[in-house]
């Protein structure tokens, strides 16, 4: 089918051009409120809006021995609040959660805590969600039994994930990459069990302050509007406190003998869980563009990646074969990972390892560079087509400090890679005789 | 056209000032029906200049026979093998130039494929799937190498998971002679002894314009994409389908138990009562609707009640789920799935939901828990249209199970107006042991335990 063929080529030279047609929703700047800052984009198709408030009080943040602390923080905080009209207790905030026709989520990542709102627009609804939520982020009550309570069954889902063979793999992996850098230390039995009410209150007292939070808002309100819910959510926060020490540096990952890199975990599983990666880079990098296109080409790119070709396509070795950057405000880490039948895993690693260190000596075809981008290009309206979409996009736009109008320059920095820079980051970021391995599983044959 | 939105909306108070309906479903939702069969929806959705062009075969693993389970999933595979002009691995290629996503799903009811693109690129995928609805042509070792990709899909999400392993022998013991009872990946031994051919009559007995339904949403022209539908799947030769036997299963006689051992910390169960579901042309039968709010009443939100007495109050459970679905082809089960809290058992945690069951059904629910209900069905309604992709798979499961889209507006409107007696009334009718399978996972420590705590 010829025709098909030559309507590759006329969608190459097409996309050049591409991003005329429709404007991008432009990201308003709100009044900056006790210390914290707020961004906007008005959608108005849908009476809705999402909010999220991020706040710098990550997993990495978790005193030692005592990791999860940060995310019980954060994951209490709908079990029962202080609010205007006195205590409101879990089921009373569930409830009119539920009444409300509202959602609120709360999750924590390495970096921040996030708290995300998505309510009706209607004023009186919206304003409700928004008290309730601000009670939540700045009056938490943890109360002892139900502190009790969450730890015990944080404590059984721990033991039970770590029958898991992907758990096991994955708090390994974590360990070997980030070292004696906090995140390396993911929660156990014994840190959870050692966390007190008064661990609680105190982190929060510490790192919930105004001056450490982010408001991002997209959907049916308007400026004053939005201003309004910032002032409404941020009221009865502390602006700063005392001053929080600063976290070491995250060393990048040694030069070792594979030996020393190397990681086996036995268990009786069908199948053998592999991860490789090592440190990498920030959000604000220059070098991310590269990566990002050059890591669509190795292993991000869905069913056509170098990765997939080699280890499924050709093969027949895994379903899911991966590698990724996670780039965050600090530096986040590269991540390469499959799941093969426990006899094929050292094949299946050297096709991963011969793959990746491949791509890392010669970089990119020419062809493979042009698809990319394509993708790339092409795709980026399907990174910003609905109100979850654009908040993601704000809020990682936010909270990485990058420039306001990233998502209008967004597919013109894809369209400026070169060749020549895919190579040099990839050289100059990743090495095959920094990675970290860890095999799982894997039985000899 | 009015939008059923507005007119429900009145039952609730706090949805009474509500003024949004400005475009009712009917009004953005075109069907149409190609000389061969095919079925076209299109769902218009201008907020950003996106699409995602679906496709629906009415073919599931319940089409499926035995010694061939699996089938309807491994085709799904092979579907991105090549054609006689596209070679293995070129759709995907193809997809990936003009930036799209796609993938694909396969189900006890059907399999869908998907692309989701910028809108002028859409006809090019149109132009693809077109192609593949017909033109199939993968060879034997395409074959071998992807039934080995298949396989490596089920050590990963079932041989390896206890609580698929739970769900696959709850699903065979609920079901004698429904096909439900078989998993959708296909059994090991099935997948093993799987040839290349049978993936091929599969894909000739129901790959026909005249069993697809092509779901289209986002930033679209219809009267423009109906040209371009037809020029594509339009040519397509109709063909006669397979006869599909009813398979109904016998009335279950009382309970049935199952048990699994697979390496786990926490025993799981499984309680599974076989219940009605919502049958096209029937949708006044209060029943389905009833059914799905005593979901919602018992597991809907947090402070709901298995949540608040279970886990919060007894401390019995560490973490419980409820879920039926009246939408399917196949007979549903109304299905409660706990994992225990730590040092209690299974026979506790079984006590503990009978009980709460059992007052439910003899002092039925609350108004307000009722309320509470139906407010978040209807800010669902508003939250769903945020994604195009959403919608698709909205209208394509509902056609799948044989009722039109025209029929959801009715159907949650139709919600709206259940009781908390009739929510009552079926939970008295089918929770009850003569229609219920329990199946509880063992929990067995793994040969080669790693220490606990270990990093």
């Amino acid at each position: 089918m010829n025709s098909l063929k030559k309507s590759i080529a006329v969608f190459f030279l097409a996309f050049g051009c591409f991003g005329v047609a429709h404007a991008i929703l432009p990201i308003e700047k709100l009044d900056s409120f006790k210390g914290a800052k707020g961004f906007l984009v008005q959608t108005k198709t849908l009476p809705m809006v999402d909010i999220e408030i991020s706040t710098d009080a990550g997993d990495r943040y978790d005193p030692v021995g005592k990791s999860g602390l940060a995310d019980m923080v954060a994951g209490l905080m709908n079990y029962g609040v202080k609010g205007d009209q006195g205590l409101l207790s879990e089921a009373q905030i569930a409830d009119e959660i539920a009444d409300l026709g509202a959602n609120i989520g709360l999750s924590v990542s390495g970096e921040r805590a996030i708290l995300r709102i998505r309510s009706l627009s209607r004023k009186d609804l919206r304003e409700r969600a928004v008290k309730l939520a601000a009670a939540m982020l700045s009056s938490p009550t943890y109360d002892v039994k139900i502190l009790q309570r969450e730890k015990q069954r944080t404590i059984t889902s721990l033991l039970e994930a770590e029958t898991k063979p992907e758990f096991v793999l994955e708090r390994r992996f974590t360990k070997s990459v980030y070292g004696d850098y906090p995140l390396g230390n993911t929660p156990t039995v014994k840190t959870i069990a050692a966390v007190s009410a008064n661990d609680l209150m105190q982190f929060h007292k510490q790192f919930y302050r105004s001056d450490r939070m982010i408001v991002s808002i997209v959907g049916d309100v308007d400026r004053v509007q939005a201003n309004e819910i910032m002032q409404t959510l941020l009221q009865k926060i502390p602006q700063s406190g005392a001053p929080i020490a600063k976290l070491p540096e995250l060393q990048r990952s040694p030069v070792e003998p594979l030996a020393q890199r190397e990681i086996q975990i036995p268990f009786d599983s069908q199948q053998a869980h592999i991860a490789m990666g090592m440190t990498a880079v920030t959000r604000s990098n220059p070098d991310y563009f590269p990566l990002l296109v050059g890591n669509y080409i190795l292993g991000g790119g869905g069913f056509v990646s170098r990765l997939m070709t080699e280890v499924r396509e050709k093969r027949g070795l895994a379903y899911s074969v991966f590698s990724y950057f996670a780039p965050g405000k600090d530096t986040g880490i590269f991540q390469a990972g499959l799941q093969t039948k426990g006899d094929q895993a050292t094949t299946a690693l050297e096709v991963m390892n011969s793959t990746i260190a491949r791509f890392i000596a010669d970089g990119p075809t020419p062809s493979e560079l042009i698809a990319a981008k394509s993708n790339l290009v092409n795709g980026y309206p399907l990174r910003i087509d609905n109100n979850r979409k654009l908040l993601d996009n704000v809020s990682s736009i936010a909270w990485n400090n990058l420039p306001l109008d990233t998502m209008e320059i967004w597919t013109k920095q894809v369209e400026a890679v070169t060749l020549e820079q895919v190579t040099a980051a990839f050289q100059k970021y990743l090495a095959m005789d920094r990675m970290r391995i860890v095999v799982l599983g894997a039985q000899n044959k | 056209m009015r939008s059923n939105l507005l007119r429900i909306s009145f039952l609730i108070l706090l949805f009474t000032q509500m003024s949004w309906a400005a475009s009712g479903d009917s009004a953005d939702t075109h069907e149409f029906t190609l000389n061969n069969g095919l079925k076209l929806i299109i769902r218009e959705d201008h907020r950003a200049p996106t699409v995602a062009h679906m496709v629906w075969y009415r073919a599931g693993s319940m089409d499926e026979v035995n010694g061939r389970t699996g089938v309807a999933h491994v085709l799904e595979h092979m579907m991105f093998k090549g054609t006689h002009q596209v070679k293995a691995g070129e759709f995907s290629r193809l997809v990936a130039a003009v930036g799209g996503r796609e993938n694909a799903f396969t189900s006890r009811d059907y399999t869908a494929y998907f692309q989701q693109v910028e809108k002028s690129k859409l006809d090019e995928v149109i132009r693809l799937e077109a192609d593949r609805m017909s033109n199939l042509n993968f060879d034997d070792a395409e074959f071998l190498k992807e039934i080995q990709v298949v396989m490596e899909e089920r050590r990963l999400r079932t041989e390896d998971n206890p609580g698929s392993l739970l769900n696959e022998s709850l699903m065979a013991t609920a079901y004698m002679s429904s096909p439900y009872r078989h998993p959708v990946i296909g059994w090991m031994n099935d997948l093993q002894n799987m040839k290349a051919a049978d993936a091929r009559d599969w894909y000739r007995s129901w790959y026909a314009p005249n069993n697809a339904t092509v779901v289209i949403s986002g930033d679209v022209d219809p009267r423009q994409i109906l040209a371009v539908v037809e020029k594509y799947y339009g040519a397509i030769a109709t063909h006669d389908l397979p006869v599909r036997k009813p398979q109904i299963e016998p009335p279950q006689k009382g309970v049935k138990q199952s048990q699994v051992k697979a390496p786990a910390d926490s025993a799981q169960l499984s309680m599974a009562w076989k219940v009605p579901r919502l049958e096209p042309g029937k949708l006044d039968d209060p029943e389905p609707y009833a059914l799905e709010l005593l979901t919602a009443v018992l597991d809907g939100y947090d402070n709901a009640r298995l949540n608040r007495k279970l886990v919060k109050q007894e401390k019995v459970i560490n973490d419980v789920g409820v879920s039926y679905d009246m939408i399917s082809r196949g007979p549903e089960l109304f299905l409660i799935s706990a994992s225990m809290a730590k040092g209690r058992t299974v026979a506790q945690a079984q006590a503990s939901i009978h009980k709460a069951l059992d007052e439910l059904k003899q002092k039925g629910i609350l108004e307000s828990e009722l309320k509470r209900i139906k407010v978040r069905i209807l800010s669902d309604q508003i939250y769903k249209r945020d994604s195009i992709f959403g919608q698709a798979m909205e209208i394509g499961t509902t056609e799948m199970a044989g009722f039109s889209w025209r029929d959801i507006d009715y159907i949650l409107e139709k919600m709206q107006s259940i009781t908390p007696e009739q929510v009552q009334a079926v939970a008295k009718k089918y929770l009850v042991d003569e229609g219920l399978t329990i199946a509880v996972l063992d929990p067995q420590t793994r040969k080669s335990e790693v220490s606990k705590g270990d990093r």
